[in-house]
């Protein structure tokens, strides 16, 4: 995967156009950001001021959910003190945004169609990449995955575009009783999606399973990791996740800069 | 600003610099992760991320933790070793007009000793700093930078190797950081950058487990300047050779602060990382306060602490 990084990038000044619970401890905050926009990419991010004091020192990096016009869309879950304190800022508030960075979903060279595999809020780091595959009328399916019904995300949204959903909960309050990637194994059985690709983002173990079973499928798969970030400009090393290098070496990869978008197979699962 | 004003010039230890603002080894690259965001050109002086006799391949994960204005990190001095440095890294730099510090590593002397010959000739290098907080092999992996024998010792040998200026970043993990400082200027340093990262850790209390992989790291960023600004002025009243002052720098009103504490250029650090534009706002900003304070020259305001003598009952 190949790192297009830094020249489009853009440190923008902004303010919050409308900031709201899409789910339970879910949000979806949106701004204006011309030049990020124009530029995004699929699998791209961003990386949020949120305090204005030092107290809280650091960005926080944020997946691209969706562009329209001059304005992005973040989709994101509460984790810690940084996404509680965003979810908490009002319309108007004012927002440093740097991006877009990281690379990209390679779209080039695969077999049709597209598989998107989400847990929990990794589904926003695919919505951008649904809209550019159903542009180029590649027939996608979306798999989601949630712990239970309230904390459901991007289906409608998925739907809009003409992607069909299947949906697995972990409480069986909806769908599937389990987990998406118990669906992506009985699909991959039916010969209708025989030798698709794989998109996925989503919670460590998740990810782990999927790279399993498309190895097992031979089917090739592009993931999105995530992490903690210090600069996201490649610069402080913090970031990094453990990539092969050959079959029995591997190296610690900057999951801002190589990545966020790795192919899975490339991940030294066994390493973490 | 006037490309003729003379107000920033600063030459540290025989290093020429347009101004004394400098980056942070370990936070800023190699020089062009961020040139979209900063004109080299304007910079006193780029320091780039530390470099060993060998690639080395860093730290497991995770490797970074904010902490309450600050962050916690043990990245494991992850880089592409010397040979990849001079190779890869440094052609791009000699494009620009600014003198290139590099960050020396080692885990023996022998390693310290084998980086600095190659930075010998190497075209481009205008000094190197060495980082005496590595942990030494020899010693039963003690900081050089901890014992002003061993730190005497090393500054000793890489002198005998070179007639580049030599700086040496002092560790605030000691007793008597002047003790240090005295020794390594006895061995040769042409000056001194002060701090280096505390030592601190983070436990996530949940699961009763360390946030880094290392269990410990350096805090940088705003929460240390206290203690940054403290030892500089400490140091500054122990040795004679300038000072490079870091350690919480995020503006200029702080990079003011440490001239007046005893440095004679400054390093931005963590900052970056939050604002990629920072050591550039630093620039205008010391530009902006000599301009308002009538002040001639930055030299002026080094070490000029103004302490009230202590009044008689």
């Amino acid at each position: 995967m190949r790192s297009n990084c830094s020249l489009n990038t853009y440190d923008t000044r902004t303010t919050i156009l409308s900031n709201e619970e899409v789910a339970e401890a879910h949000y979806l905050l949106r701004c204006e950001c011309a030049e990020i926009a124009q530029h995004a990419r699929p699998g791209q991010f961003i990386h949020v001021m949120i305090s204005q004091g030092p107290g809280m020192l650091l960005r926080r990096p944020f997946t691209i959910y969706t562009v329209e016009g001059d304005e992005i869309t973040m989709l994101y879950q509460i984790i810690g003190a940084g996404t509680e304190q965003l979810s908490e800022m009002p319309t108007g508030a004012p927002l440093h945004v740097l991006g877009p960075l990281g690379n990209t979903f390679n779209l080039t060279t695969n077999p049709e169609p597209a598989i998107l595999v989400g847990g929990g809020a990794g589904i926003a780091s695919l919505m951008l990449l649904a809209v550019v595959l159903r542009e180029k009328d590649i027939q996608t399916l979306g798999l989601v995955g949630a712990q239970h019904r309230a904390r459901l995300l991007s289906v409608s949204d998925l739907e809009s575009i003409g992607i069909a959903v299947h949906i697995a909960t972990d409480d069986g309050s909806i769908g599937h009783h389990g987990y998406v990637t118990e669906i992506l194994t009985d699909l991959l059985r039916e010969t209708q999606w025989h030798r698709p690709t794989i998109y996925a983002c989503g919670p460590h173990g998740m990810l782990a399973a999927v790279t399993e079973i498309a190895t097992d499928f031979q089917v090739p798969t592009q993931i999105a990791m995530e992490n903690r970030m210090g600069c996201a400009m490649g610069v402080c090393l913090g970031c990094v996740c453990p990539v092969r290098i050959d079959t029995d070496r591997f190296e610690y990869q900057r999951v801002c800069t190589e990545g966020p978008v790795f192919n899975a197979t490339d991940i030294a699962w066994d390493v973490f | 600003m006037d490309a003729t004003d003379l107000s920033l010039n600063v030459n540290i230890g025989g290093i020429q610099m347009r101004n004394p603002v400098m980056t942070a080894s370990g936070t800023f690259g190699y020089g062009s992760e961020y040139v979209n965001f900063v004109d080299l050109n304007q910079l006193g002086a780029v320091v780039v991320k530390g470099v060993t006799s060998v690639p080395w391949p860093g730290n497991p994960m995770q490797r970074i933790m904010e902490t309450p204005s600050g962050m916690l990190n043990a990245i494991g001095l992850q880089n592409v070793g010397v040979d990849g440095f001079i190779s890869e890294k440094l052609p791009y730099l000699r494009d620009f007009d600014v003198p290139v510090i590099v960050n020396v590593c080692g885990k023996t002397v022998e390693e310290y000793l084998i980086v600095t010959e190659k930075l010998n000739s190497a075209d481009g290098v205008a000094g190197i700093e060495l980082n005496i907080s590595c942990p030494n092999l020899d010693c039963g992996g003690m900081s050089f930078g901890v014992d002003a024998t061993l730190a005497h010792e090393l500054v000793t040998e890489v002198r005998a190797k070179t007639h580049l200026p030599i700086l040496v970043k002092l560790s605030p993990n000691v007793t008597d950081i002047t003790l240090i400082a005295r020794a390594v200027e006895d061995a040769g340093a042409n000056a001194l950058s002060a701090i280096n990262t505390l030592l601190g850790m983070a436990i996530n209390a949940e699961t009763r487990k360390p946030e880094l992989a290392n269990v410990t790291g350096g805090l940088s960023g705003p929460a240390i300047k206290p203690v940054a600004l403290r030892l500089v002025w400490e140091v500054y009243k122990s040795v004679s050779i300038p000072i490079v002052g870091m350690g919480g720098i995020m503006t200029a009103t702080d990079a003011v602060e440490f001239f007046i504490a005893g440095s004679s250029a400054v390093a931005v650090g963590t900052a970056n990382f939050v604002n990629p534009q920072a050591s550039m706002e630093v620039v205008k900003g010391l530009h902006a306060y000599l301009k308002e304070a009538d002040i001639g020259s930055i030299k002026e305001l080094v070490g000029s602490l103004q302490v009230d003598p202590p009044t008689i009952a």
